[in-house]
C-alpha cells in the first residue's frame, strides 16, 4: 500500500467496521466487542499487505463477513433479519461510495463535527414547534401554553435530553424512528422559522427604526401610519388636473384627520405635538374647521427615552423645502398623483406655535 | 462439489492442526491455512471458529504488545483442544476411509 492511499484505507476501514457492527448489533456488547476486535486487528494486519483492492473486495460486503463470522462463531443468525436486508446493504453500499469520495468525506467530517450542535437545536425544536403549531411563534424563548417562564424551563431540559439520546448508543430498531423524527422536526421548524419571521412585528420594528422597512405591512403601524398597496407613505404631493404642482395643499382623511404620512424627520427633535382643533367661542372644537395646529404637549422623550424639556423643542420649526417630481407631459392628466386637493389642512404643516 | 461447502465441516480440525503446531493470531491462523493449500478458506469463517474454539475451552488466548501495529491475540492449543483434535482426526481418517471406500466401490462398479 503506498502512503498516499493510505487516508483513503483509513476510511475504508472504518467504513467497513461500521458497517459489520451494525449487523452485529443485536448482540450482547461484550460479545459484540470481541469480535470487533478481532476484526479491527484483522483489517490492520491486511493493511501491512501490499494488496490495494478495496477491503469490500478482499474480504467480500460487511453483511457477508458478519454473516459468515456468525454463523462460524456458532452464533445465532442476526435478529429481525428481512429479505430487505440486500437492500439495506446496496445502500450502505452507496453510502459508502459516496463517503471514500473526497468531497464526501469531507461533508461526513462536517456533519459528524456539527452533531453536537444538532442535537441542541433537535431538543429547542421538540418545544418551539409545537408551540410554534400552536400560534405562538416566539424567537428566541418559545411560550408553550402562553407561558414564556415555561419555556424556559422546558427548552434546556429538552436539550439535555436530546444530547443525552444523541450521545447514547441506541438499540438498531430505535435508530430509524430517531432519525425520521428529528428530520421530521427539523423540516416543521424550517417552515416555521420561514413562515413566522415576516408577520413578526419586532422584526418590522426594527427595520422601521432605521427607516428601511424591507417589508410591506397589512396594516399601519409605529413611524408608518399610512400606507398604500406598495408599502407605507412617507409622502403626498399633491397636482392640479394640468399637471401643475399645488403649494399650500394640506390633505385630511373624512373625518378630519390629517394624513400622517409617516416619520416627519423636521420634527426629530423628540418633542411631542399635539393636534388641535380650533374652539368656537363656547370652547368646544368645531368639526370640519380647518386650519388646525399643533402645539407642543411636553410629552416627547429622546431616543434614550428621556423626556424632552419642553423648552428645548422649537415650535417654529417648518417642514422643509421638498424638491417636486416633474409631472408628465399635458394630456395624461388622468394619472395625477394628487391623493386629494379638497383644499383641507394637512398635518405637513405644523403651525408656528 | 463446492470445496468451501466440505471445509465448513472440517474447519475446526483443520484451525486446531494449525495452532498445535506452532500459536498464532487470527490472520496468522488464516495464511497457514491457505499456504497449506486451503486456499477457499474465509477470513471470517476462521475467526469465528478461533472465537468458537475459544469459548469451548479448546484454546487458550493471550495479546503481544506491538510497538509497530496493532497489539495482536494469539490462539494457543491447550489439553481440552488437543484432545478435541485427537479425536475429531479419528473421526475423520474414518470418515475419509468410508468415503474412500464408497467411491472405490463406485468408480469399480
Amino acid at each position: 500500500m503506498t502512503a498516499p492511499a493510505a487516508p483513503d484505507l483509513a476510511r475504508q476501514v472504518q467504513n467497513y467496521l461500521v458497517a459489520v457492527e451494525c449487523e452485529l448489533s443485536d448482540l450482547p456488547a461484550e460479545e459484540r466487542g470481541d469480535l470487533l476486535e478481532d476484526l479491527e486487528t484483522h483489517l490492520a494486519s491486511l493493511a501491512e499487505e501490499d494488496d490495494d483492492r478495496p477491503i469490500d473486495v478482499r474480504l467480500g460486503s460487511p453483511v457477508a463477513y458478519a454473516a459468515e463470522l456468525r454463523s462460524a462463531a456458532g452464533l445465532p443468525p442476526r435478529e429481525g433479519a428481512r429479505p430487505s436486508r440486500d437492500r439495506s446493504a446496496e445502500l450502505r453500499r452507496w453510502v459508502g461510495r459516496a463517503q471514500a469520495h473526497p468531497l464526501g468525506h469531507e461533508v461526513h467530517r462536517l456533519l459528524l463535527e456539527l452533531r453536537p450542535a444538532w442535537w441542541v437545536l433537535r431538543g429547542y425544536l421538540l418545544i418551539a414547534v409545537p408551540t410554534a403549531l400552536s400560534g405562538d411563534w416566539d424567537f428566541p424563548v418559545p411560550a408553550p401554553l402562553g407561558s414564556e417562564a415555561l419555556g424556559v424551563l422546558l427548552v434546556p431540559a429538552a436539550v439535555a435530553g436530546s444530547v443525552w439520546l444523541g450521545r447514547r448508543e441506541l438499540p438498531s430498531r430505535w435508530r430509524v424512528p430517531v432519525v425520521v423524527g428529528g428530520a421530521f422536526l427539523g423540516f416543521l421548524g424550517f417552515v416555521a422559522a420561514v413562515d413566522g419571521s415576516p408577520s413578526d412585528s419586532a422584526d418590522y420594528g426594527y427595520a422601521a427604526e432605521y427607516g428601511y422597512p424591507d417589508v410591506v405591512p397589512e396594516q399601519a403601524i409605529g413611524q408608518y401610519p399610512l400606507v398604500s398597496r406598495y408599502g407605507p407613505v412617507t409622502d403626498v404631493l399633491p397636482y392640479a388636473a394640468d399637471g401643475t404642482p399645488l403649494t399650500d395643499v394640506l390633505l385630511y382623511d373624512q373625518d378630519g384627520r390629517p394624513l400622517a404620512v409617516g416619520f416627519q424627520e423636521w420634527w426629530a427633535d423628540g418633542c411631542s405635538r399635539e393636534l388641535r382643533q380650533p374652539l368656537a367661542a363656547d370652547g368646544v372644537p368645531v368639526a370640519h374647521a380647518f386650519p388646525q395646529r399643533y402645539v407642543l404637549d411636553g410629552s416627547g422623550t429622546d431616543e434614550f427615552g428621556q423626556p424632552v424639556p419642553l423648552g428645548s423643542c422649537d415650535a417654529t420649526v417648518q417642514r422643509p423645502e421638498v424638491s417636486l417630481p416633474e409631472f408628465p407631459p399635458s394630456g395624461s392628466v388622468s394619472g395625477s398623483v394628487s391623493g386629494s386637493t379638497s383644499g383641507s389642512v394637512s398635518e405637513a404643516s405644523p403651525s408656528g406655535d | 462439489m463446492d470445496a468451501s461447502q466440505l471445509l465448513k465441516g472440517v474447519l475446526d480440525v483443520a484451525v486446531l492442526a494449525v495452532v498445535r503446531d506452532a500459536d498464532g493470531y487470527g490472520y496468522d491462523v488464516v495464511r497457514r491455512l491457505r499456504n497449506a493449500g486451503l486456499e477457499d478458506v474465509g477470513d471470517a469463517s476462521v475467526y469465528g471458529t478461533l472465537r468458537r474454539l475459544y469459548q469451548a475451552g479448546a484454546l487458550t488466548s493471550y495479546v503481544v504488545p506491538s510497538d509497530e501495529g496493532p497489539h495482536r491475540k494469539y490462539y494457543a492449543i491447550n489439553d481440552r483442544g488437543r484432545s478435541v483434535l485427537e479425536d475429531s482426526t479419528k473421526t475423520w481418517r474414518t470418515f475419509v476411509d468410508t468415503v474412500d471406500g464408497v467411491l472405490g466401490r463406485t468408480v469399480a462398479a
